[in-house]
């Protein structure tokens, strides 16, 4: 026996000793023998509780008491089964989705890198200021570095074991036994080595790789494309490929899973003193003022971060020195897939909406439970009353309350942390492959990790703490006398709060709904929008065909000629009625914009342009409304432009356009010679961009896209039209595809976002729901004596419904105008999936709310048949 | 309120539940509520006259303080367990004057210890009090 136990063992018989003394020394005094055991037994005091208190003296207290909790609360959850698998589901249904969220959130932007020792690896990147105007040319982002650059931090810090640099993202034209787009990357030859990634076979670069210029071609293979394009041919390593028009010497196979450090899986990898060669007519490794690099750092062990921003710092000022008029700010941070800053400045507002969002559920939850928690806390009142004139003290009660309501988020959280780990992953593999086939793929790893499984936990804690403690609280407060009296209609004297604190939490849940609600219905009927949108152009039996032929090895002049060669070919296909060549296909992400100067006025305007040839307007049936079309001889040198009906309506309004003059940034001018009809060739939904078109030349050959009107069915015309292009030179590639292809594109964004929205609107209607018919049938079920007062005295069953029916749509309608209210004032956010929608479409805005208003009233309704039903004579004597 | 931990400073707040509930003449209104940490203070001082049983304490702390202190006498119990916890005092069998088995309490060497240590403390708090309340006895002292 522990000494602990023994003394507990014996502290009864002392007392009992105690008593007996104290009695004896009563008595000899005088008293009664009566008298003398009461004085003693006062004198003494509260027996139990002296003995809880010396047993708190040798126990953990708050381990014991937390069993103890734990014990009791499962006990009690488990007397009410139907309470605690209601409140369980809710949790499960709001944390769920929550982590499920968050799980992708984590794969995209959290997570780190898939190599070894990754906690090691730290993105840099700097952001300029310039004094003034500066300049600095951007491949990819901004906040990327030179080569010389990083020629300089990697050799002049001191706190990198190593450090790489690449260029995710090249294009390549795989020339095997078909002709296939790749996309790859330009690596430093350390970069296997750095990031501890030795090829499966093979091996990495070595530093005599990048020796000297175009002068090794090498390459390393991922995986993917080794088991995808050369049936994993154990052979390879050894063998020539050509990539974009030069021949690489495979000298190695990425381990399966490395896909690269980039959210986009690279298929290879080659010296970085390739570039020009993998990507001809651009050398950017002499450009020292070109951002096109991205750089990682594997740190010295023991070196802290701060270390690391203070030694790179050291060396950015000594850069700066040399440019005066340019500051740098270096961002340095360990490496993710979404490490630039730009990258993040997109990812982090996107992502709290989407939390926030998916909170509310979770919120429409908790509000749920709790009410359900306060209902059922009105049944136990005469327990926890007993307990607390027994001597149990209010905190205690409370952490007790608190006990059972964390174990119901935990269970929940538990559950609904599972079902999302299983579902996530399948929901993603599903989006990821439903999406068009112009996304890239992209590699999202949304299994869960300690981030994910911690903030499961943290959630779990948190709601079972939202959704606990006011009903602790308050059940911990009942007036003692009239609950053991057992008039027990409700919270004594405080019953009008009680109902107050219902109504509030009805509220809130209707208002969190209503925003819910809301935001998909907008949503919904963007979606619908955007699939019914007129773009103002003829879109049907278009094909568009893209050529990138700078890429593919050829000269200016060679790619003139190609051109002229393939469109006279495309031209005498069957089924061809006309074709145009632009610089880029409408609706096809493609864009270039440029300052003007308009004569007479101080500002420049930003417009966006295209180059077209003259048939690019009638293939599209865009009119041209005034002036006069492009002739087939217009070139870049002609001073001729096109503009669109309100570009011109704004740069000179109720002036004839006709004639007037434009001047670009870098001081051509140019004279308006027509003007189009408004389009959304840009972008989809926004009618009235400034855009104008310049036309066409032999500039544009290299890389342009050929539009196609055909009259017969779409596979047929892109076989011949292929088959045409390789006849000419059986090693370009040729990406064809429908115009209106590009359409999905721009629907697939509103498409998941609609469809996500709408399931969290759903969700957040079925819990609401389910909130409202609790509240509705507690309250009916506690106030059945008072409806049998009302029926006694005269009321008949639809007087009761009514005022039912007002009781419970109050705070329905009073929590539905404010989620009204919350909903006009964020929806502007919105806007962008609206495709010319206003943020306040008012047909979303009216039958979202009375949809809302339909499902609370029969919610309501069916408990409230009950109330009608009510007997007054079982009514008055059942209390 | 349990005194957790093995810290033994004086607080100042008063002690719940020392003063009996039950009673509440004129003469026991007058009584002194005892501090919080001081009942372990008196049971300590109390057990250097030797080892005694639990209600044998309860009196000799009222007899005493010439019955101005009037403890609740089932408080004791929390408070010898703490000590004996602390390791400041022991318990044994032992047999009382009228050969009845009864529980003694002694006090330990490190009792005696932080007997010593705690006097001073509260000599210091009580002067310090004192200083508050009479600012010119203690001038003129």
């Amino acid at each position: 026996m522990t000494r602990r136990k023994r003394m507990l063992a014996d502290l009864e018989q002392d007392i009992r000793d105690h008593l007996e003394r104290e009695t004896q020394d009563n008595i000899d005094r005088g008293m009664s023998p009566e008298d003398a055991r009461c004085a003693a037994r006062r004198k003494f005091g509260n027996v139990t509780r002296i003995k809880e208190e010396t047993w708190e003296v040798w126990s953990v207290v708050w381990l014991e008491q937390l069993l103890q909790d734990v014990r009791f609360g499962i006990r009690t959850l488990l007397r009410s089964p139907g309470l605690t698998v209601a409140a369980v589901m809710a949790i499960a249904l709001g944390i769920g989705i929550n982590v499920g969220i968050f799980s992708v959130l984590n794969g995209l932007a959290l997570r780190l890198l898939p190599v070894p020792r990754a906690q090691e690896l730290v993105s840099v990147n700097q952001i300029f200021h310039f004094q003034g105007r500066g300049e600095r040319f951007i491949h990819n982002d901004a906040s990327w570095f030179s080569y010389s650059e990083y020629l300089d931090y990697r050799d002049h810090n001191h706190v990198f074991s190593g450090m790489v640099a690449y260029e995710p993202y090249v294009e390549a034209t795989l020339r095997d036994i078909n002709v296939q787009q790749v996309l790859g990357t330009a690596a430093s030859c350390n970069y296997f080595d750095v990031l501890i990634e030795h090829p499966a076979r093979g091996r990495g670069f070595v530093d005599s790789d990048c020796g000297s210029r175009a002068a090794n071609a090498v390459v390393v293979v991922s995986d993917d494309l080794w088991r995808g394009k050369f049936a994993a041919d154990p052979s390879l390593v050894g063998k020539k490929i050509v990539l974009n028009q030069t021949a690489y010497t495979v000298i190695g196979i990425a381990r399966p899973g490395f896909t690269g450090t980039e959210p986009i899986p690279s298929a290879f990898w080659v010296p970085i003193t390739m570039q020009q060669a993998l990507e001809p007519g651009s050398d950017r490794l002499s450009n020292d003022n070109m951002s096109w690099l991205a750089l990682l750092g594997r740190t010295q062990p023991g070196v802290t971060m701060k270390e690391v921003r203070a030694d790179l710092d050291v060396i950015a000022g000594r850069m700066d020195q040399r440019h005066p008029r340019r500051s740098t700010s270096l961002v340095v941070h360990v490496a993710t897939f979404f490490s630039s800053p730009d990258q993040r400045s997109f990812l982090i507002p996107v992502a709290s909406v989407v939390l926030a969002a998916f909170a509310l559920v979770l919120l429409i939850a908790c509000a749920n439970v709790a009410s359900l928690l306060l209902a059922r806390a009105s049944v136990r009142q005469r327990e926890i009353a007993l307990r607390l004139s027994m001597g149990a003290s209010r905190w205690r009660l409370v952490r007790q309350l608190l006990t059972e309501s964390l174990l119901l988020s935990l269970a929940g959280g538990a559950l609904g942390s599972v079902i999302a780990f299983w579902s996530f992953i399948r929901i993603t593999q599903l989006v990821t492959s439903h999406l068009p086939h112009d996304f890239p793929p992209f590699a999202v790893n949304v299994a869960p990790n300690l981030h994910v499984v911690a903030y499961a936990l943290v959630l779990s804690l948190l709601t079972g703490i939202a959704f606990g403690l006011v009903p602790a609280l308050r059940s911990s407060r009942p007036d003692l006398n009239s609950v053991i009296k057992g008039d027990g209609t409700s919270f004594g004297a405080s019953k009008k709060s009680g109902h107050l604190l219902l109504n509030t939490l009805v509220g809130s849940q209707v208002a969190v709904c209503m925003v819910l609600l809301l935001a998909a219905g907008l949503l919904l009927r963007g979606l619908y929008s955007a699939q019914t949108v007129d773009p103002g152009f003829e879109i049907k039996r278009v094909a568009t065909l893209f050529l990138d032929l700078g890429k593919q090895g050829y000269d200016s002049a060679r790619a003139t000629g190609f051109m002229q060669h393939f469109r006279e070919l495309i031209q005498g296909l069957p089924g061809v009625i006309e074709v145009a060549q632009a610089e880029c296909a409408p609706l096809s992400h493609d864009f270039s914009a440029s300052h003007f100067m308009v004569p007479g006025r101080a500002d420049t305007v930003a417009i966006e342009y295209n180059h077209v040839t003259s048939d690019y307007f009638s293939l599209l049936g865009i009119p041209i409304v005034r002036g006069r079309s492009f002739k087939p001889a217009e070139t870049h040198e002609a001073p001729g432009i096109i503009v669109t009906e309100s570009t011109a309506r704004r740069l000179w309004p109720g002036q004839d356009p006709l004639g007037k003059a434009l001047r670009e940034i870098s001081g051509r001018e140019y004279s308006v010679v027509g003007v189009a009809k408004d389009a959304q060739v840009a972008h989809l939904g926004q009618l009235d961009t400034n855009y104008l078109y310049f036309p066409a030349g032999k500039e544009d050959d290299s890389r342009s896209y050929v539009l196609v009107r055909y009259a017969t069915g779409f596979t047929d015309v892109a076989t011949s039209i292929r088959d045409a292009g390789r006849s000419i030179d059986p090693g370009v590639s040729i990406d064809v595809a429908r115009l209106e292809d590009y359409l999905e594109v721009w629907r697939a964004p509103s498409r998941i976002v609609a469809a996500l929205s709408g399931a969290l609107g759903a969700l957040a209607l079925l819990l609401c729901s389910i909130g409202v018919y609790g509240m509705v049938s507690y309250s009916v079920s506690r106030s059945v004596r008072d409806i049998g007062i009302r029926m006694a005295l005269g009321a008949d069953g639809s007087q009761v419904m009514r005022h039912i029916l007002w009781q419970a749509m109050r705070p329905v309608l009073i929590g539905g105008a404010v989620g009204v209210a919350l909903c006009a004032a964020v929806s502007g956010v919105l806007s962008s999936m609206m495709f010319g929608l206003g943020a306040h479409d008012p047909l979303a805005f009216i039958s979202m709310p009375l949809f809302l208003l339909a499902v609370a009233f029969v919610a309501t309704f069916i408990p409230g048949r009950r109330a009608m039903r009510v007997d007054p004579m079982v009514a008055l004597r059942c209390e | 309120m349990i005194q957790q931990g093995t810290s033994a400073h004086l607080d100042i707040l008063p002690e719940a539940g020392v003063v009996s509930p039950s009673m509440s003449t004129r003469e026991e209104m007058e009584r002194i509520e005892l501090l919080q940490g001081t009942l372990d203070l008196l049971i300590l001082r109390t057990l250097q006259l030797g080892p005694m049983h639990g209600h044998a304490i309860a009196k000799a702390i009222e007899f005493r303080s010439d019955e101005v202190l009037q403890v609740e006498q089932g408080s004791l119990y929390p408070a010898l367990h703490r000590l004996i916890k602390r390791r400041w005092i022991s318990a044994k069998e032992g047999t009382s004057e009228n050969n009845r088995r009864a529980k003694f309490y002694a006090l330990t060497f490190r009792g005696r210890r932080q007997l010593t240590v705690e006097t001073s403390k509260w000599d210091k708090l009580a002067r310090a009090i004192a200083q508050i309340l009479r600012p010119g006895e203690q001038e003129e002292a």
